[in-house]
């Protein structure tokens, strides 16, 4: 489990997602797993779905892939999004802005508020909307005025608004550099691509296995 | 750099290798920046066509089957999509002539290129402005408009030019910023002191 984040660490945040803490030893991927109540094909389809860096929809999902794991891995990627990174850039944000014009301060704060908005906005229907129909699913209980194609065709790209953010702040902020902005920068590079992987993963490969399921029950 | 635009391009191309082969190459092509669709199958293939949408097909004309080009592209509404054989072998000409261009697997890197940098045309407007990426004084009168909360119609009264050209205005503008929001727009015009908080409804 170690060689794995060590090889390639954003791993850290998907096995945080999967609720494993660190401290595991020298235990392998799936004695870690098992030892955490975690289903290990799930655990590694998102793992190796994140490492091979797939450009089309999976088509061979494995059988073994616990659909409720990878909901629950869905759930906890955003909660930490809304409730730990967006806040932490926030406030980080907030300070390495303090120096430059009051009116700047503002906006650039305001434009971030509403880019939080937006994020919650596009997670909260995941949550409200399209979790509860695949549990539906899980059940056996096809919602008939919902289908996952709905999902598939309305699922916007999040990080489009955070690069427009990175763009303003590299091209046009006024005061004065400082290591706690640029360090925001870095924040936002990284949050910009987790959201993308985070999106990739509901593109290609949740909504492929919701198809697949929603398959064997018509 | 024409070529520094986004392309969206689909490989559609049985063999495993030969795609990522494809794919590796063209990350290594300077100034072109490729959002890649794999297809493996002909099954996947209109489904992919029709949710993404790409600019370019590379296509192995074997995976077509009894598929024509010109019946797929009206099927899944990829109309002004180019079409590229990725040939293996010497194949027919008359085969061929519904494609816009083929790439053989030993084209080199260079080939490549200039194959797909003259199939992709941006849009007349970007070659002229091509250098120029600041704001005209006409644009930055837009933008102020645009962030007092305007409508295009308000702009193009207040301004006396034709609602046309105002879109016009604000599609330049987008792209000379990479600023496609109102919100963004508000935050570039405060921080260029274009305008004054009090000035705008927040």
């Amino acid at each position: 489990m170690s060689d794995l984040i060590c090889e390639n660490y954003p791993m850290v945040l998907v096995m945080s997602r999967f609720g494993i803490a660190l401290g595991f030893g020298e235990k392998n991927i799936g004695e870690v797993c098992r030892q955490n109540g975690i289903d290990p094909c799930t655990f590694l389809t998102v793992v190796n779905f994140l490492t091979e860096e797939v450009s089309a929809p999976m088509t061979n999902i494995d059988k073994c892939l616990s659909i409720e794991a990878l909901i629950t891995y869905l759930h906890n990627a955003h909660s930490y999004f809304l409730d730990f990174r967006l806040p932490h850039i926030r406030r980080k944000l907030t300070e390495a802005i303090s120096g430059c014009p009051k009116d700047v301060a503002f906006i650039i704060t305001k434009f971030f508020d509403e880019y939080a908005a937006e994020v919650h906005k596009h997670m909260a229907y995941e949550e409200k909307t399209v979790f509860p129909y695949v549990r539906g699913l899980l059940k056996g209980i096809k919602d008939p005025k919902y289908n996952i194609t709905i999902f598939q065709k309305h699922h916007d790209q999040i990080e489009m608004k955070i690069i427009e953010l990175k763009n303003i702040l590299i091209k046009y902020y006024p005061g004065p550099g400082s290591n706690l902005l640029n360090s925001v920068l870095f924040d936002i590079f990284a949050t910009e691509q987790d959201l993308a992987s985070h999106n990739h993963v509901e593109d290609y490969l949740f909504v492929p296995a919701i198809l697949a399921l929603e398959q064997t029950l018509q | 750099m024409p070529m520094s635009s986004f392309v969206n391009i689909a490989i559609a191309e049985p063999s495993a290798i030969i795609r990522s082969g494809f794919e590796a190459v063209l990350k290594r092509l300077p100034g072109l920046r490729v959002q890649l669709f794999e297809i493996a199958t002909v099954e996947l293939l209109q489904e992919t066509l029709r949710l993404h949408k790409p600019d370019m097909l590379i296509v192995n004309p074997s995976l077509l089957g009894c598929y024509t080009l010109p019946l797929l592209k009206e099927e899944t509404g990829c109309t002004e999509m180019k079409c590229i054989a990725l040939l293996y072998t010497v194949t027919d000409p008359i085969l061929l002539r519904l494609y816009d261009d083929q790439i053989n697997i030993y084209d080199s890197p260079d080939e490549i290129r200039n194959k797909l940098e003259r199939l992709h045309t941006p849009p007349a407007e970007e070659i002229e402005n091509e250098e120029q990426q600041t704001l005209s004084a006409r644009e930055k009168e837009i933008v102020v408009c645009v962030v007092k909360g305007m409508t295009n119609r308000e702009i193009a009264d207040r301004l006396f030019l034709s609602t046309h050209t105002v879109v016009t205005h604000r599609r330049n503008i987008a792209r000379k910023l990479q600023i496609h929001s109102a919100s963004g727009l508000t935050v570039y015009a405060i921080v260029n002191k274009l305008v004054e908080l009090n000035d705008i409804k927040l």
